[in-house]
């Protein structure tokens, strides 16, 4: 066990081993974190599923922004009730009130307001929903009212908006443009139609105070988001409502244009990353050595069959080749694993062969034939141990190499629609026009999340070298 | 002699991927059934042109149709479609041989043609024109620096251009590409975010070069970062290992001015195996050119794999498969016999 711990030792004295290995903690960490946390079919029913992502604000920045620029962006915010604070009668219709308030504190306009709707019961005829905005000086907008269509069949308690919430786009909504309208009219006294209504944007409106006919500047307050249930039975209720403040800046890195919460993406790479850079490595290392091994101890015809084999699949230029074969194999990241061994393992079958020709001629090996030991014996207990540190290195170093490939293809367009990884994030993000529209956020996070995980490796691999190859010790 | 058959050794060699790589690709095309795709569609767009042709003579809609289905036929037959693929495998084989790639799919060439060796004539010198001028400069400043480094080995500077030298492998270059222009196109507007010329195009021969240049920095710039660090780290390795060796030791043991010692002694026999680098990492730096180019939308045959991918032109994507390959292999050749005249061990 000495050797081991020596060359541990050896391995543990540089600095870039230290780093690669935190890294590589840092990075399991991560990825059994989200493993255990984020379903396995992630990515086909929530990151390729628009719907799921239809309430949150399309490319926008990471909400930390606010730390570093003057003007304080609108923040995402979902204001929820599920509960009405209070109940009123009036000529014979109940008023259920479902409260919220939120405080406006930003610098800028929400990009969209969105009302949503859950679970409606209902015990006889169907009831109205309003929605009251009250705003900091004291005027009160009818922002919207919601008729629930028809009376459903079957016995009562009748629910509606059950299965999906309804959910209502009040920003550029027609209904809203007029209700304010009347806003405009009463608070200001200045008459502006749907049209400018919808040109200003509903949100100006509601949230900001009027400057002149066009512009508008944010009023900051206390809002009351009331929703409004009438009714004739006391029964009827609201399971959940949510108004929905669309924010100029979302979470803690962004979404891109389909309002895709990057961070969920970006988490969701870390384990892929490191699937595809360890089943690569792995099975390509394994062939290779093998081959190797078996090429350089047996010698004669087979040695010659496979080193002409090798020389020929390492000769061929191997991206042109993967996206062949990806393009063709549309889309799945098995065969692209698969082709990254099929057409990685020859430099190593051609290194390890050399190596073993030396070792061959070793006393101990001859000690090993003169004692009958057999080929596969001699290969595996006298042969492969000395092969080893370097084959183990090499596997390291394969590592980072099948990350980059992966997320070379996939900014091809050639990724696994089913997995998103980093480089399918990027891909969208080009397609998107993303750096040329200045959506730093969507670019940079994902290329250093791949820089940072094939340089994890690849220190591994330098700290590595000198325990390997002890003939690089003598440069200092 | 020697020579001669050290060369041949390797053409056949190098003869034997490029066949390889097209029966693979033929192979996994037929198996898949994508070839089929591929015939019938080269075979639509002879039909269309006969039916252009046949509709001024003939003015009946029937007999027209009645023609055209009976050159259909003959034309399945031809092409060998009634047949099973791996039938007409050889044709298929040969086709591809003689550079009769067929037609894309939606790309086509500044006339209009759809001809893919057409659209690939168009392409492959601004692929040349990019790699050629990003792979000298790189070559130039990895051996400046690299002589440089070799002799201050162990200093700080050296070590941080080996740690340099590392990270720049875990970059992806059309990641860096993107970067480049996000800050030197959308921040600081200095540069073009990509294509060649400007559109319009300026007037005049030095004004088209200027603009020329403009496109061409951000590219290159992007693919020295990429390449040079991997390629200083080389040469600095290799000067070191040979300025170990014993004959270097007793030139400067008779008193031979540093200099000539470096030139002579050291530069000189690292020449062989330098080349060897250079031909071993051709093909990553070819990978590195048809990525770039897609993020610069450099008219080459980089964005055109991309264009391909995009419109699902299969035709497309086998032709740029096999021509790529026989670049890189017509390049690896030069290379070689560059390497034989270089090293005179390999010679005599």
């Amino acid at each position: 066990m000495g050797v081991v711990r020596e060359a541990f030792e050896e391995f543990w004295q540089s600095g870039v081993s230290k780093a690669g290995v935190v890294l590589l903690a840092i990075l399991t960490a991560i990825s059994i974190y989200v493993v255990l946390t984020m379903p396995m079919d992630f990515g086909t029913r929530y990151w390729n599923n628009p719907l799921y992502w239809a309430d949150n604000p399309k490319a926008v920045p990471p909400a930390w922004v606010n730390h570093f620029s003057k003007v304080k962006h609108t923040v995402h915010t979902i204001l929820i009730a599920s509960q009405p604070v209070g109940v009123s009668y009036k000529t014979g219709v109940y008023l259920k009130y479902y409260n919220m308030t939120y405080n406006y504190v930003y610098d800028d306009f929400p990009s969209f307001i969105t009302l949503k709707i859950s679970n409606v019961t209902f015990y006889s005829e169907p009831p109205v929903i309003q929605l009251y905005i009250t705003r900091p000086d004291g005027f009160i907008i009818p922002l919207y009212t919601l008729s629930i269509p028809s009376q459903p069949s079957g016995l009562p308690p009748y629910r509606v908006f059950s299965k999906g919430s309804k959910r209502i786009l009040l920003s550029g909504d027609l209904y809203v443009a007029r209700a304010l309208s009347n806003f405009l009219y009463e608070k200001y006294g200045v008459f502006l139609g749907t049209t400018n209504v919808m040109q200003i944007g509903h949100e100006q409106i509601v949230f900001g105070d009027m400057v002149n006919k066009t512009y508008f500047k944010p009023l900051k307050g206390k809002y009351i988001i009331s929703i409004v249930l009438l009714t004739h039975d006391l029964r009827d209720s609201i399971g959940r409502v949510e108004f929905v403040i669309g924010g100029r800046v979302y979470g803690l890195m962004g979404t891109d244009t389909l309002g895709r919460d990057l961070a969920k993406g970006l988490l969701f790479g870390f384990p892929v990353a490191l699937l595809i850079g360890f089943v690569t490595s792995i099975f390509t290392t394994i062939i290779g050595a093998s081959l190797g091994i078996i090429s350089g101890y047996v010698g004669g015809k087979i040695d010659e069959l496979i080193q002409r084999f090798a020389d020929i699949v390492n000769n061929v230029p191997l991206l042109p080749i993967l996206i062949f074969l990806c393009f063709i194999f549309k889309g799945n990241l098995w065969v692209m694993i698969a082709a990254l061994i099929a057409f990685g393992w020859p430099g190593l079958t051609i290194v390890v062969r050399s190596m073993v020709l030396q070792i061959k001629s070793a006393q101990f090996v001859e000690a090993a034939i003169s004692l009958g030991a057999s080929k596969w014996r001699i290969m595996a207990r006298h042969i492969f141990p000395n092969v080893a540190p370097f084959i183990l290195a090499q596997l390291i170093f394969f590592t980072p190499s099948a990350i980059l490939s992966e997320a070379a293809l996939s900014f091809l367009g050639l990724g696994d629609p089913r997995i998103p990884t980093w480089g399918q994030i990027l891909e969208y993000g080009f397609r998107n026009q993303a750096i040329f529209l200045g959506y730093w956020w969507w670019i940079l996070p994902p290329g250093i999340l791949i820089i940072i995980s094939a340089v994890t490796f690849v220190f591994i691999a330098l700290g590595l070298e000198p325990v390997v190859n002890p003939r690089l010790r003598r440069w200092r | 002699m020697a020579l001669a058959k050290a060369l041949a050794f390797k053409a056949i060699s190098l003869m034997i991927v490029l066949i390889g790589v097209l029966f693979l690709t033929v192979i996994i095309l037929g198996m898949t059934g994508v070839s089929d795709k591929i015939l019938r569609s080269i075979l639509n767009e002879q039909l269309r042109g006969i039916r252009q042709q046949l509709a001024t003579r003939i003015k009946d809609p029937n007999e027209l149709n009645k023609a055209l289905e009976q050159i259909k036929q003959e034309l399945i037959k031809a092409y060998g479609l009634d047949k099973p693929w791996y039938a007409r495998m050889h044709k298929m084989v040969l086709r591809i041989l003689r550079l009769d790639l067929g037609y894309a799919r939606t790309i086509q060439t500044f006339s209009g043609s759809k001809k893919i060796s057409d659209i690939l004539k168009e392409r492959i010198p601004n692929t040349i024109l990019l790699m050629t001028t990003a792979l000298l400069i790189n070559y130039g400043i990895g051996l400046l620096i690299g002589v440089k480094l070799a002799a201050k080995s162990g200093t700080l500077l050296d070590r941080a251009v080996s740690l340099y030298s590392a990270v720049s492998y875990a970059i992806p270059t059309w990641w860096l590409g993107m970067l480049m222009i996000l800050v030197f196109h959308y921040y600081l507007h200095l540069f073009p975010a990509g294509g060649m010329y400007s559109v319009p195009p300026p007037q005049g021969t030095f004004l088209r070069f200027l603009d020329l240049l403009k496109h061409v920095t951000l590219p290159v710039i992007t693919l020295i970062i990429a390449l040079s660090g991997s390629w200083i780290y080389t040469v600095r390795a290799i000067l070191i290992s040979i300025a170990q060796e014993d004959f270097v030791t007793v030139a400067r043991a008779k008193g031979l001015p540093e200099n000539l010692v470096l030139r002579r002694y050291i530069i000189r026999p690292a020449a062989p195996p330098l080349l060897t680098n250079i031909i071993l990492g051709l093909a990553g730096s070819m990978g590195g050119a048809i990525l770039t180019e897609t993020v610069f939308g450099w008219p080459g045959m980089g964005t055109l794999y991309y264009q391909a991918i995009m419109s699902v032109d299969e035709s497309l994507i086998l032709a740029l498969t096999y021509v790529f390959t026989l670049i890189y292999i017509l390049a690896r050749f030069l290379l070689e016999i560059l390497y034989v005249i270089l090293d005179p061990r390999v010679r005599y």
